[in-house]
C-alpha cells in the first residue's frame, strides 16, 4: 500500500512491495485525466478506440477517463453473440440500447446512476515483459487498493474480476492497438438486479463453476458496501490515482471530440459492428 | 446446433452451428473469452468450417490449435474447450435458438 489516507487504514492486503514496483513503472508517464462526461452508449465505445489509437501513435499522452452515461445499456463483449447475450424484445421494449466493445469479456448492464467505467490508454511499454495475463493484475492493483482505502475488502481474482466476500464488484477487459493498451473496468455501483436479469441471458453453464444459486448473490454493488455517493466513490479513486502516480485535468480536444461522430456513424453505431456475431 | 462450454475459473465458449453433409457448415465461435489479436477468431472459426462431425474432442482441439495464428493469445478458453462445446452440441442436437 503506498499511502493510507486520514480516513483510514490500509486494511486489507495488496503487498506492498507489488504496489512499490508497479509505482515505478506508472510514474514514468505524465497521466492526463478526463473526467466524466454523459455520452451516449455508441460514443464511449468509440472513444475508445480513437484514444486507444491516439496514444498509441503519440498524438495524446497516458490517459485516464472516467465515463459517463447518457442513457442505459447493454455492452457486449467483442466476441459475444448477441442473442446467447441479449433479450432484444425485452432491451427494446425498456429503451435499453444494445452496442458492442472493442474488447473481449462478458456482457455488462448499464444504468448511468449505477455503474462506475473507467479506461487507461496507455503505451504498451508500460507493461513490458508482462503476459496479458499479469498485465490484468498490474493494471487493476491501484484501484483495488483505492477501494480497500475505502473500507471495501476488494481483491483481485484472475483473470479480471475485483471481488469482495460482499460479491463481485467488476471486471476488467483489454484491447491492444497501434502499440497501446486499452484496460477498462466497469464496477456495479448500484445494481437493478432483477431488471438486468430481464434483458441478459445468462444461462446454467454460465454459473456451472461458481457454485451460487442465482446470479442475485453474484453482485457486491459499491453504494451497499461503502454507503458514499457515486461522485465521491469516484472522486476518492481519481485521487489515489493522482496522489499515488500524478495526473493533470484534461479535455478531448476539438479534433478528437469530432472524430467520435465520425467514428460512431463508421462503425459502432453501425448493424454490421453489433451483429458481427449475432 | 449450439453448444457451450465454460472452463472451471475461466470463460465460457460458445460455437453455433448446421450440420450438412455431415459436417460443420455456418460455424460461429462466441462468448466472453480474450483473444489477441482479435482478427484470429476468423482463424478459429475456419478451423471448424467444414469439420466432419465424426471427429473427437482431442481432434478439435488439434485443428484449432493448428489454425491459430502462433503469436495469438486465447484467455480464459482453450482450443479443448472449443472441442468440448462442439461435442456438446453435436451430442444435444439443440437448435441454435433454443438456449440462451
Amino acid at each position: 500500500m503506498a499511502k493510507a489516507d486520514e480516513n483510514g487504514a490500509a486494511l486489507y492486503s495488496v503487498p506492498d512491495a507489488a504496489l512499490d514496483l508497479a509505482a515505478d513503472r506508472w510514474r514514468a508517464y505524465q497521466w492526463r485525466l478526463l473526467p466524466e462526461v454523459p455520452r451516449r452508449p455508441a460514443a464511449n465505445m468509440a472513444l475508445d478506440e480513437i484514444l486507444t489509437e491516439r496514444v498509441g501513435r503519440g498524438e495524446r499522452p497516458p490517459t485516464l477517463r472516467i465515463w459517463g452515461w447518457s442513457a442505459p445499456c447493454v455492452v457486449l463483449g467483442r466476441f459475444q453473440s448477441v442473442r446467447n447475450e441479449v433479450n432484444e424484445e425485452e432491451a427494446r421494449s425498456l429503451g435499453i440500447a444494445i452496442v458492442r466493445r472493442i474488447s473481449g469479456g462478458g456482457a455488462m448492464f448499464v444504468q448511468p446512476a449505477g455503474a462506475i467505467t473507467y479506461s487507461i490508454y496507455a503505451p504498451e511499454a508500460l507493461v513490458t515483459g508482462m503476459s496479458f495475463a499479469a498485465s490484468y493484475a498490474f493494471f487493476d492493483a491501484w484501484v483495488v487498493a483505492a477501494l480497500n482505502q475505502l473500507g471495501v475488502a476488494a481483491s483481485y481474482v484472475p483473470l479480471n474480476d475485483i471481488t469482495s466476500p460482499g460479491g463481485k464488484i467488476g471486471g476488467a477487459a483489454q484491447a491492444r492497438r497501434h502499440g497501446a493498451v486499452l484496460h477498462h473496468t466497469t464496477m456495479a455501483y448500484d445494481m437493478d438486479v432483477p431488471l438486468m436479469l430481464r434483458v441478459l441471458r445468462i444461462g446454467h453453464e454460465k454459473l456451472s463453476d461458481k457454485g451460487m444459486r442465482s446470479a442475485e448473490k453474484r453482485v457486491g454493488p459499491l453504494r451497499q458496501q461503502t454507503g458514499l455517493s457515486r461522485a465521491t466513490v469516484i472522486e476518492r479513486l481519481v485521487s489515489f490515482f493522482a496522489s499515488s502516480y500524478g495526473l493533470q485535468p484534461d479535455e478531448l480536444s476539438g479534433d478528437e471530440e469530432a472524430a467520435i461522430e465520425r467514428r460512431v456513424s463508421e462503425r459502432f453505431g453501425t448493424k454490421e459492428w453489433l451483429y458481427v456475431l449475432p | 446446433m449450439h453448444g457451450e462450454y465454460k472452463t472451471p475459473g475461466g470463460k465460457l465458449v460458445v460455437v453455433d452451428f448446421e450440420v450438412a453433409d455431415e459436417s460443420l457448415r455456418g460455424v460461429m465461435v462466441s462468448g466472453d473469452f480474450f483473444l489477441h489479436p482479435e482478427e484470429a477468431l476468423a482463424d478459429l472459426t475456419a478451423a471448424l468450417e467444414g469439420l466432419p462431425t465424426d471427429r473427437t474432442e482431442a481432434e478439435i482441439a488439434e485443428r484449432v490449435r493448428t489454425a491459430l495464428p502462433r503469436h495469438a493469445e486465447l484467455l480464459g478458453t482453450s482450443p479443448e474447450a472449443i472441442g468440448a462445446a462442439v461435442r456438446r452440441a453435436l451430442a444435444s442436437g439443440e437448435t441454435a435458438d433454443g438456449q440462451g
